[in-house]
């Protein structure tokens, strides 16, 4: 519980020195335009983005999904011992290959 | 005087610059913008002080009025057009001003009529309505709308602007016609050649500060351009081995090797359409910094031959 | 106790991020953007782009919170600290990344999706760097850690982890090699429609960040308020002190490669060099 308050009440010190200690944003026509260097852009900015490394996101979603089980194992590895290693870094081998496969289809290349 | 301490803590600061060079300043405003006592702002968001350096031809004054309204207030704009005037009178100059702005003096006003460029034609609550959401055109400009992609294909936005003559990290002059997916070049063309500049410009201490300015490393840079040494790790290392590969010319990270060893670079650059399509945005940015200006002039000049 | 805890990290933030800034020689910038006008772009998401700094401020708050000023007294004395951490560095790509997106410009955009393609690699070693401390300790909470590094710091203990949580650090505070988000060739990229206070606030809150992940170093591995003589507080001030100046200083003399280079070398090179130090850690902790 007081964990939650501590966490809660950053936060809305944080919001409120943002939102309330922070004059108004305020422009003129010519100076909202988006910095182009003098030039002007066709569309708003806001777009379908191609984002390149779509297909890291994936291999990193699996690396998370990991991590889960990673932190309970972190406590009890010591009192576990050797079969604890043993079974991580099979997993972690397992996980490796996958990043070797990645790396051979570009999936680290931006494309 | 009445002067609150932070507001002489501000006095202290390095005057804001950003530099709108024009023909033939280059070199005078790099060298300028690396004293201490001046930053070099990379946005007018950053800037209090517009430096104007040169005579611009009359189709780069609608742009320059653009950047101009874009530094927040209070600005002033400063004209370096007399040539014989030395770099410490601009500087002191600078520094007036800017020293008048934190005193509380009004600025200069904007350069173009305070009226959207475009009319609001928004169709929905926030503009964007129309067929498939993307059809409204709020404060004027449209949606961006898919295209075939040239890496994988993938049917995504499409965006398409002009930028320059005075963005920062082009050849000033240089306004480029890009289309974007995501950060990749798909198509370049160019609007205006970059101005021409005097050989001092292509001189490999320049050179290599703008490159050393694209891979984060600003300090790095002006330290090079008054004539001391990098003194930064991983230098021609960040720059990856192959790229901007031009024949008789190396890549841009032997470009780098040789302009930190002091040799100039004189290349037959190719077409920049054809140099920067298909290249990711900081790899473009880093190919155009690798190239002396005298060569970007002369490949967009072969260009408008052609 | 409480409300002295709660001093103590708003304390310590407030002056590490004064010494943050004055380390990078900003502080008379600061101080003269403070006064400028805040300019707004065109149509831009309001909410987010007031709201982003904020929560890279708070996020800096609450990693402070989860770190022992004394032995044994944490704000935040959770028995999973770690992972309260690791949701704030989860949670900074988001910020980072709606900095990036409110102003609904070219750059800022540009700008977000890099970081966003660099923050998250870079998540998944410093989560290794940190359960690799956690194994000695037998727990993941950040006291139990400190516990564990009586006789020896993890410093000495497990050599690798410092200097790849240096790179984390680096990402998580956008700074020199690392700075992927506000970098020069896309105009200071997500800040580059801010003005005015707006660009000192999220200047401060990266400040505040660079507080906050040095003091989650100091702990993990300088032993935190662990030392001699001096009192528990004054120990993990001078640690942070000194990591926060290894940062600003080392992040500007090291140079910035392309986005799609690092993050190849965020995966091939620095993941299975996390994956040894963990195998290492675990070994040596049996």
């Amino acid at each position: 519980m007081q964990t939650f308050v501590i966490l809660a009440g950053w936060a809305l010190l944080a919001a409120l020195l943002a939102r309330q200690g922070m004059k108004a944003a305020a422009s003129s026509a010519p100076q909202a335009a988006p910095f182009l260097g003098g030039g002007t852009p066709d569309s708003h900015a806001w777009q379908r983005y191609h984002f390149r490394p779509y297909t890291m996101a994936l291999v990193f979603i699996a690396f998370e999904m990991e991590m889960m089980f990673m932190y309970p194992w972190a406590v009890v590895f010591v009192s576990e011992g050797l079969t604890a290693l043993a079974e991580m870094g099979m997993f972690l081998a397992i996980l490796s290959v996958g990043i070797l496969y990645g790396w051979r289809e570009g999936v680290f290349r931006w494309e | 005087m009445g002067m609150s301490p932070l507001a002489r803590l501000a006095l202290r600061a390095p005057v804001p610059v950003f530099a709108a060079i024009g023909p033939g300043r280059q070199a005078d405003v790099e060298r300028l913008l690396a004293r201490r006592g001046l930053r070099r702002a990379l946005t007018p968001r950053d800037a209090a002080v517009l430096l104007l350096a040169g005579d611009l031809p009359p189709d780069a004054m609608e742009p320059l009025g653009r950047v101009h309204d874009q530094v927040p207030r209070p600005r002033r704009i400063l004209r370096w057009t007399d040539r014989t005037e030395t770099g410490d009178a601009v500087a002191d100059r600078l520094a007036t001003a800017w020293r008048g702005l934190c005193g509380g003096e009004d600025g200069d006003d904007d350069l173009q009529p305070d009226a959207p460029s475009n009319a609001w034609r928004g169709v929905g609550p926030h503009g964007q309505g129309g067929t498939g959401m993307m059809g409204g055109t709020p404060y004027g400009r449209p949606m961006a709308m898919t295209g075939l992609d040239i890496r994988d294909g993938l049917q995504l936005d499409r965006y398409t602007a002009r930028l320059g003559p005075f963005a920062p990290m082009l050849p000033p002059g240089l306004v480029l016609e890009l289309t974007l997916q995501g950060d990749v070049i798909c198509d370049a063309g160019v609007v205006c050649p970059p101005f021409a500049q005097p050989a001092d410009a292509d001189a490999p201490v320049l050179c290599s500060a703008r490159m050393l300015a694209l891979l984060g490393l600003e300090d790095a840079a002006r330290r090079v351009i008054r004539g001391g040494r990098p003194g930064a790790l991983w230098l021609r290392g960040a720059v990856p081995r192959g790229l901007g590969r031009i024949e008789g010319g190396g890549d841009a990270r032997e470009r780098l090797a040789g302009y930190l060893a002091g040799t100039p670079a004189a290349l037959a650059v190719p077409p920049l359409p054809e140099l920067l399509s298909g290249l990711e945005w900081a790899e473009a940015m880093l190919v155009l910094a690798s190239l002396p200006p005298s060569s970007i002039l002369r490949a967009t000049r072969l260009r408008e031959a052609a | 106790m409480i409300a002295g805890l709660v001093l103590a990290v708003l304390a310590t933030l407030a002056f590490g991020a004064l010494l943050a800034v004055a380390l990078d020689g900003r502080l008379a910038i600061l101080a003269a953007q403070g006064a400028r006008q805040r300019v707004e772009t065109e149509a831009p998401d309001r909410l987010n782009r007031d709201l982003a700094p904020a929560w890279y401020l708070a996020l800096a708050a609450i990693g402070l919170s989860v770190v022992p000023f004394a032995e044994g007294a944490a704000l935040i004395d959770s028995p999973v600290g770690i992972v309260v951490w690791g949701s704030c560095e989860a949670l900074i790509v988001v910020t980072v990344f709606l900095h990036g997106w409110s102003p609904n410009a070219p750059f800022p955009l540009i700008g977000a999706y890099r970081y966003a393609a660099i923050g998250l690699p870079v998540l998944l070693p410093s989560m290794f760097v940190l359960i690799a401390a956690a194994l000695p300790a037998e727990s993941l909470s950040f006291v139990a850690i400190v516990d564990s590094q009586r006789e020896l710091w993890n410093v000495i203990r497990q050599p690798l982890g410092l200097p790849l949580f240096c790179i984390v650090a680096l990402a998580l505070t956008l700074r020199g090699p690392m700075d992927y988000a506000d970098a020069a060739d896309i105009a200071t990229g997500t800040s580059a429609e801010e003005s005015g206070p707006a660009r000192v606030l999220w200047d401060i809150a990266r400040a505040a960040m660079l507080v906050s992940v040095s003091a989650i170093a100091a702990t993990v591995f300088l032993g935190g308020p662990l030392g001699p003589v001096l009192p528990g507080p004054v120990w993990l001030w001078l640690k942070i002190a000194g990591l926060m100046a290894l940062f600003v200083l080392g992040g500007r003399r090291i140079a910035r490669t392309t986005p799609s280079r690092m993050l190849s070398i965020l995966w091939v090179i620095l993941l299975p060099l996390s994956f040894l130090h963990l195998a290492i850690s675990g070994v040596l902790a049996l």
